[in-house]
């Protein structure tokens, strides 16, 4: 099985070298295979450990478990998805004189951007998965400030600055737990993961306490945890469309699976308490500060920002509520949440290419203007706040029963109020963007909440379409019924955070 | 070989200070002027300037009294007094080295220049007053630094006589590594280059100048008392370098016996230490500019605040029971307090080319960590490989190319700052504060005897470098800030986790170069987008 993990690390690389020789032409199929083949790669390596087993290749440099391949199938869905979205997303600005450096750039940050994602989780110790998290900022910066535009510009150093001292103090963690290590390890080890595991009774608690906090508060700044999260709106507002549905469903996770492989060694070392309490904290702050920016945003990106910090403060609530059910539902939010923000993403790249604004008060009627667009932006709001037929029901339902059989009544609480606050917050205003009527928003008599002049409202290109529509199905088809063996697979990882191997 | 009665060596003491001190002084002048590629006084200048003037004829300004006349040979007469109370050549009390302890050295030191204040104002003459009106200003801060300096001192030995400190850190070597000490030897001798008049704080050489202080106080006299008073100010200079020298840094080499040998080995010694600190203060003369006059409180409450923080963290320090030194271990903490000083030097700084030079030493100081960690056995030899490439990227790489990008951009130098470099060092001195506080109850365990309290050295450095980036709204303060972060991880990793990997550390440097060539081209984007790499007019994106 080892040569799907060559296969995955090789694929995206070619697609990169493809658009570095040819032009943007070329590299727009060649995305798109390359992102269709890991999303391919990803499905085959999840289906072959959804029962514990493990793959390991390189000398044991690469690994992936069940836990990885979780993050691997949210990396690869969205990855494929945003190839498919871009080629329709980038077609309004073709007629730009130097659209082809552009897009060439484009494709070029895209792929590896695509590439640092997947390596993420088929990383097998934690120095590697640190370089990997830090590559993800790198690449993804520059493909934040791909516009150079004032506020590109601004939102891609705040980010590049931010996430990377976060990562330095996450660098710090590694270094701690590196440290406590040596006492079972011996000096010089190499820090893979299960040997971690395999000796986490000799650890010291007091370092795998401060390691684990080090890690959550470091690449917490990427999961994008209040108060560390203020880089994120940022960014997610004003990278291009597909940029920001990877970021939201695919960078966050990708930086909270290194949290998970720092929880695993803290559960191992018998602190599994702590690690739990420390994420409940963090998740329930996020969720507080989230759902009031959300309820107040004007503009819907940042909005669809502050919904992901919401979703990351669900996902690291359902993981502390320690529940099998619970955990199994947080992994299963990683991939419907991936879906439901992939879908709103690419909704509000739609809507941005008809209406040109990213203001929520410049769009009004969306529902009969662009009649896929707006119908299916309703259908991911919806699908954010957690309604039925969506897989985000299904998984926040997972968490919050988890968190009752645990007996954290607190806890589940604050969730569904919070939960609650966010929904009529995404509710109130995507329902405004799509179904409000342009005469009620302008008493006045100017037409306030039509389109900017000389802007046509339609549907712009069946390939964006097509991107919405992907993700639409998944996150319907999850919300249905679960696949025996996908749900295998979360049982399997939720159990490695159990009780690690 | 004869053995020399205490009273003799106590005369020796005496003599040999005195005697050495303008030679001290003309070489210091001698080695800057040749470095400035001028040619310089001879090294024994000092002499016959005194001499000369000692044969010269007395002019006395109108109003002057008795106190100005007095005024030089009381000062020069404290300065005599002085070396009886320090261990200058033995490294046994001789019988009136307990007279008196710290303070009462420190109390001398204050009437000698008490005295000298006095006659300025004495004198009537307005250049003279201006001159000891500055240096009691400006000095406000130095006698608290020696108070806590002193501290310091009392805390480690439960007294604070100079002879028994010396003996202290003999017993126990690993006291001269601690961090706390390290930063005390750090204000201290900030406090002595303040007190000499070096630079930064004053011009040493020219006499023609309104940012004197030191030289302005004795504008007025003439003949021989001013001989006396430029004897004295050589003395004071090579006493203060005996002070840091025998007490604080190297108490070794002192004469055990009466033995003439001893003593003679001892006298040669101290001439060699002198030479030493000498050696530091060519290097800052001819590397730093002096401050504006207004600037100079900063310095002395940049020396005040690590005397500070030098008490906070001798009460913080973790007690991890690695008392016992190993080499290591000392390279460590060294390299840690190196690393910290000088991004307390980027906070304060307020120049970029500045901060790249900062920047660029305390990569070399990390790298010499690896090379040293390597060196004694603690890592693999693989690590010579990490500090040759540190070497490359870090110290030479990164801030020539940052350099480069910054002077084709045509960047403004000067670096704007959210908060007074005071407040900013002040905040610094808390952040280091609290890591050793939280710090202090955690064990982290590992492979035993791993130099531990390097470690909150090494976190405080992780918090200052944010601080950095906070207070410093401009791009290449803050990208200097990034790596300054990296630098303090770094030092940490070296320290608690020296067996980690070369290739994963090969790893994380490479990432860091990609990322600071993100950093760069995002750089150059602010400049040619908003014609300026100031960050804090970016605040478009709120909410």
């Amino acid at each position: 099985m080892s040569w799907t993990l060559y296969a995955l690390l090789a694929v995206p690389l070619v697609a990169v070298l493809i658009t570095l020789v040819d032009g943007w032409r070329l590299a727009r199929a060649s995305t798109l295979v390359a992102g269709l083949v890991s999303l391919a790669l990803a499905i085959v390596i999840g289906f072959h450990v959804r029962h514990g087993e493990v793959v390991i290749a390189a000398a044991g440099w690469l690994r992936v478990d069940s836990l990885g391949a979780v993050f691997l199938l949210a990396t690869g869905l969205l990855y494929a998805i945003a190839a498919v979205f871009s080629i329709g997303y980038l077609a309004a600005d073709e007629a730009h004189s130097d659209f082809p450096a552009f897009a060439r750039r484009y494709f070029v940050y895209l792929n590896l951007f695509g590439w640092t994602m997947l390596v993420v989780p088929v990383a097998a110790d934690f120095g590697t998965l640190w370089v990997a998290v830090e590559l993800t900022t790198i690449v993804s910066a520059l493909l934040v400030a791909i516009d150079r535009t004032d506020a590109a510009l601004e939102a891609s150093w705040k980010y590049v600055l931010i996430a990377s001292s976060g990562l330095g103090i996450a660098l710090l963690a590694i270094v701690i737990l590196y440290a406590t290590g040596t006492s079972v390890l011996g000096g010089a080890y190499l820090p893979r993961f299960e040997r971690f595991l395999t000796h986490a009774h000799g650890l010291s608690r007091d370092a795998v306490d401060l390691s684990f906090v080090l890690a959550v508060v470091g690449f917490g700044t990427k999961v994008g945890f209040v108060p560390m999260h203020t880089w994120l709106p940022d960014a997610h507002s004003e990278a291009p469309a597909p940029v920001s549905a990877l970021l939201s469903g695919s960078l966050l996770a990708a930086a909270f699976y290194a949290i998970l492989r720092f929880f695993q060694v803290a559960v191992a070392a018998g602190q599994r308490s702590f690690a739990e309490h420390v994420l409940i904290v963090f998740g329930v702050i996020s969720l507080v500060a989230a759902g009031l920016f959300v309820v107040r945003q004007a503009n819907y990106k940042r909005l669809l920002a502050y919904s992901s910090i919401e979703h990351m403060g669900i996902i690291a609530v359902g993981i502390g509520f320690g529940a099998p059910i619970a955990v199994a539902g947080a992994l299963l939010h990683v991939i419907t949440h991936a879906c439901a923000k992939g879908l709103a993403f690419f909704g509000s790249g739609s809507l941005l290419r008809g209406y040109d604004t990213k203001e929520v008060d410049g769009i009004t009627d969306a529902g009969r203007a662009m009649p896929f667009t707006g119908p299916m932006f309703l259908a991911a709001a919806l699908a954010l706040s957690g309604l039925p037929l969506s897989g985000v029901f299904r998984s926040e339902f997972q968490i919050v029963a988890g968190g009752f059989a645990s007996g954290q009544d607190v806890g589940v609480t604050l969730l569904l109020v919070l939960v609650n606050l966010a929904f009529f917050g995404i509710i109130w205003h995507a329902g405004r963007m799509v179904l409000g009527r342009p005469e009620q928003a302008s008493p006045g008599g100017a037409p306030g909440g039509a389109p900017a002049a000389g802007v046509v409202a339609r549907e712009r290109s069946a390939w964006m379409v097509a991107g919405m529509l992907g993700c639409l199905v998944v996150s319907v088809a999850l919300g249905v019924h679960l696949p025996s063996a996908f749900s295998a697979l979360l049982q399997s990882a939720g159990h490695r955070l159990a009780v690690p191997v | 070989m004869p053995i020399l009665p205490d009273w003799a060596i106590q005369v020796l003491q005496v003599v040999s200070i005195l005697a050495l001190a303008p030679l001290v002084s003309g070489i210091i002048a001698r080695a800057e002027a040749i470095i400035q590629q001028r040619r310089g006084p001879r090294v024994l200048q000092p002499y016959y300037d005194i001499f000369k003037l000692l044969r010269k004829q007395t002019v006395l300004p109108a109003p002057a009294g008795p106190v100005f006349r007095a005024a030089p040979y009381v000062s020069f007469a404290g300065y005599a007094t002085i070396p009886l109370l320090i261990p200058a050549l033995t490294n046994f009390p001789l019988p009136l080295g307990y007279e008196a302890d710290f303070f009462g050295v420190g109390m001398i030191f204050a009437l000698t220049s008490f005295s000298i204040s006095v006659a300025a104002v004495d004198s009537g003459s307005p250049y003279a007053q201006l001159g000891s009106s500055r240096l009691r200003s400006f000095g406000a801060f130095n006698e608290p630094t020696v108070i806590f300096v002193t501290f310091v001192l009392a805390l480690t030995t439960h007294t604070d006589l100079p002879y028994a400190f010396g003996a202290t850190i003999r017993s126990a070597v690993v006291q001269v590594v601690r961090p706390s000490h390290l930063l005390m030897i750090a204000a201290f001798f900030m406090l002595v280059l303040n007190e000499t008049g070096r630079i930064p704080v004053e011009n040493h050489g020219s006499t023609l100048e309104f940012g004197q202080i030191e030289e302005a106080r004795v504008a007025e006299h003439s003949g021989p008392g001013l001989a006396f008073l430029r004897w004295g100010s050589n003395v004071k200079q090579l006493l203060l370098f005996t002070i840091f020298m025998n007490v604080l840094v190297v108490p070794w080499g002192l004469a055990s016996t009466g033995r003439l040998d001893d003593v003679a080995l001892a006298i040669a010694l101290l001439f060699v230490k002198a030479l030493g600190v000498g050696v530091a203060v060519v290097v800052i003369e001819c590397s730093f500019a002096k401050l504006r006059l207004y600037k100079i409180p900063e310095f002395t409450v940049a020396s005040f605040m690590f005397s500070v923080l030098a008490v906070v963290i001798f009460l913080f320090e973790p007690s991890f029971g690695n008392e016992h030194l190993s080499v290591f271990g000392a390279f460590a903490t060294i390299g840690a307090v190196v690393v910290l000083l000088l991004e307390y030097g980027m906070l304060r700084s307020q120049d970029v080319w500045e901060q790249l030079r900062l920047y660029s030493l305390g990569s070399g100081a990390v790298a010499a960590l690896a090379i040293a960690t390597a060196a004694t056995g603690r890592g693999s030899s693989a690590l010579y490989v990490l500090g040759a490439v540190t070497i490359a990227l870090k110290a030479l790489l990164f801030p020539v190319g940052i350099s480069f990008v910054l002077r084709r951009l045509g960047s403004e130098p000067r670096v704007p700052s959210a908060l007074g470099a005071p407040s900013s060092i002040l905040v610094a001195i808390a952040l280091c504060s609290l890591a050793f506080i939280v710090l202090r109850p955690i064990h982290i365990g590992g492979v035993q005897a791993l130099p531990l309290s390097a470690l909150p050295l090494a976190i405080g450095g992780v918090l200052v470098a944010l601080e950095l980036m906070i207070v410093r709204p401009s791009a290449p303060s803050q990208l200097l800030g990034f790596l300054v972060l990296e630098n303090a991880v770094s030092v940490a990793s070296l320290v608690i986790a020296p067996g980690l990997p070369i290739i994963l550390a090969l790893l994380l440097l490479f990432d860091v170069l990609i990322g600071v060539l993100v950093f760069v081209v995002l750089v150059q984007y602010l400049a040619i987008e908003r014609t300026a790499v100031r960050t804090d007019v970016l605040n478009r994106l709120t909410g």
